[in-house]
């Protein structure tokens, strides 16, 4: 873009349309602006490179060498480590560029990851992969903030849930360090929400983190606990609002992960529970402990604490969209399925036809096909579930697809000659 | 901050980066340097670790011990104290919840599995063993081919043992460590 510009002008100044200073100035603001296009790029590819290379020399020492003597196989444990610290420090003494910093943090990542997987192989030290993540996360850690990467703190954010899983569903304890962890990453975040709050890597951290939240929330409540879909449509909830908050919501839907992980998470959990399973087999299967209840309170507040603050942003309450208040109004069905089961069912199945409406509603107003159609793929869905679990006669369950195929059609056709007007 | 303090932190953490897997090549050398050896009698199958390579992992035939005490409980700690049988082979002594100060035998802390029939059942902590990738399933075959012979060649591991840690050393089957046997082949 800069260089045609460049190229345009000694055309203005021929022209008379600025003056040759101008120019002048021109030229001198475009030379001495760093490339930032580039070196993103570079950064992207070069933080590839370096994962790529890291996890080669894993799988390259994970073949085993049996030739080799120990001392050369210690040798090559600690030569990627002291090679990547090295360069690492040299980055940091000469002042490199962020660049040269994600690079060499990360290929020290992966040598820190290397040096301990190969130790505990000469040794034969017994494969516990939680200890294994802890011990690798923990020793890179104070990386991500001596050399502000955010490649770092990517990994960081992987393995960190990757550990906190491993612990949590395959070892079965409460993966605790998994939220220290979290706690420590948040400064990190926090800068980067701050100095660059519509930067793609943000937005990568806007969807990773709370992906992240989902993937570890069922390590700390039982399995046979009566209350899981609960705290999940919660923390669903929770996401949801957070997405509402005006410093994610001023930026554009993708780069919103929260508001994204949080409708697609509601809706799929909503649909699961309008299911008959779930209110007359699985739910009275499951069994009620105090602890999995205090988890879901401090869940609730939390949610219930950030749709408060995204009403006082919005200054009216009529602003306060329906799909920000399922998480409450499904903890009330919730509770009512306890004493009457087909109350459940029939109001779950209500709250997805209201949700797919809603979006119907959302979409027409606001020209906005995508969350029409999502709204119509949310009634097509419940349903098509309906279409298994229910004795409707075939014509009835016939008549509704029909409707519902002639609703996708002429919506999305109303909607069209709506724009073009 | 100044480039000074920022390399001297990154120097502390470097160091700590060396020191972590450094540690564990000294603890477990001290381990093989001074432990007590002892043969565990054991089956290998051969799993697989995504960081670590291919291991085959140990069976071993010493996993109960009689015991009525209602006390066990699956994932507890058990304290293994170990002698030897007649044929040289490790074997129990006897078990205890707590670390006992009355005795000077060896012992291994090994996990509980379960306890039933008057027996508690536990997991020995040294039940892996990595080999070069392509040598575990070999192994894993070497030992079956050979299974019916297991009086006059028993499969062994060679566990070096000290103040109650353990460093497995090596399997040996039919005489001759299992990697060269399967080389061998």
């Amino acid at each position: 873009m800069s260089s045609k510009i460049l190229k345009e002008l000694p055309k203005l100044v021929r022209e008379q349309v600025i003056t040759p200073e101008t120019a002048q100035a021109i030229e001198h603001y475009y030379q001495s602006r760093p490339d930032t296009k580039t070196n993103s790029l570079l950064t992207i590819f070069g933080v590839l490179g370096a994962i790529l290379v890291g996890l080669g020399i894993i799988l390259i020492f994970a073949h085993n060498w049996d030739n080799f003597p120990k001392g050369v196989k210690v040798f090559l444990a600690f030569l990627p480590l002291l090679i990547s610290q090295f360069f690492t420090g040299y980055a940091i003494l000469q002042k490199k560029s962020a660049v040269w910093k994600e690079i060499t943090g990360t290929f020290l990542f992966f040598s820190v990851g290397t040096a301990i997987a190969l130790i505990s192989q000469i040794y034969h030290i017994p494969g516990d992969l939680g200890n294994y993540l802890f011990t690798w996360t923990l020793l890179c850690l104070p990386l991500i903030y001596l050399l502000k990467s955010n490649a770092l703190a990517l990994l960081h954010l992987v393995f960190t849930t990757y550990y906190g899983a491993v612990a949590g569903y395959s070892d079965g304890s409460y993966p605790w360090f998994y939220l220290v962890f979290i706690l420590l990453f948040l400064p990190h975040y926090y800068q980067l929400c701050k100095e660059h709050a519509g930067g793609n890597i943000t937005a990568v951290f806007h969807w990773l983190l709370p992906f992240s939240f989902t993937i570890t929330l069922g390590t700390f409540f039982s399995s046979s606990s009566q209350l899981g879909f609960l705290m999940y449509m919660t923390l669903f909830g929770l996401f949801y609002n957070t997405g509402k908050l005006s410093f994610l919501k001023a930026h554009s839907l993708i780069k919103n992960g929260y508001l994204l992980i949080g409708t697609i998470g509601t809706t799929i959990l909503a649909i699961v529970l309008s299911s008959k399973w779930f209110w007359t087999n699985y739910y009275f299967e499951k069994d009620f402990n105090y602890k999995d209840f205090g988890l879901l309170v401090m869940l609730q507040c939390a949610a219930a604490g950030v749709l408060w603050l995204t009403v006082k942003q919005q200054k009216s309450y009529k602003e306060v969209n329906g799909f920000q208040l399922i998480f409450l109004v499904f903890s009330g069905i919730f509770l009512l399925g306890l004493a009457h089961s087909i109350a459940g069912i029939v109001l779950t199945n209500l709250l997805v036809l209201l949700m797919g409406a809603y979006m119907v509603k959302i979409g027409a107003t606001r020209f906005n096909f995508t969350i029409l159609n999502y709204g119509l793929l949310i009634i097509t869905t419940l349903i098509i579930c309906r279409f298994f679990d229910t004795n409707m006669s075939f014509i009835i369950r016939g008549l509704l697809f029909i409707l519902v195929g002639a609703g996708f059609f002429s919506a999305n056709y109303l909607l069209l000659q709506k724009t073009k007007k | 901050m100044k480039t000074k303090h920022l390399l001297l932190l990154f120097g502390l953490v470097a160091l700590v980066q060396i020191i972590v897997p450094a540690s564990m090549i000294f603890k477990n050398q001290e381990i093989l340097k001074n432990g007590t050896v002892y043969k565990f009698k054991t089956a290998p199958v051969d799993p697989n670790n995504p960081f670590v390579g291919k291991y085959i992992s140990l069976n071993y035939n010493l996993n109960s011990f009689p015991s009525t005490d209602s006390i066990w409980e699956g994932s507890d700690k058990i304290y293994l104290y170990l002698t030897r049988d007649q044929k040289g082979f490790a074997a129990i002594k006897s078990v205890s919840k707590v670390k006992r100060n009355d005795t000077k035998d060896d012992f291994v802390v090994a996990k509980v599995n379960y306890a039933f029939g008057g027996k508690v059942y536990f997991n020995l902590p040294f039940n892996t063993y990595y080999m070069e990738e392509g040598k575990a399933y070999d192994a894993e075959v070497a030992y079956r081919e050979q299974q019916n012979d297991t009086i006059t060649y028993p499969t062994y591991a060679l566990v070096h043992i000290k103040d109650g840690q353990a460093v497995l050393s090596d399997v040996i089957i039919k005489d001759i460590p299992i990697k060269d046997y399967v080389s061998k082949k």
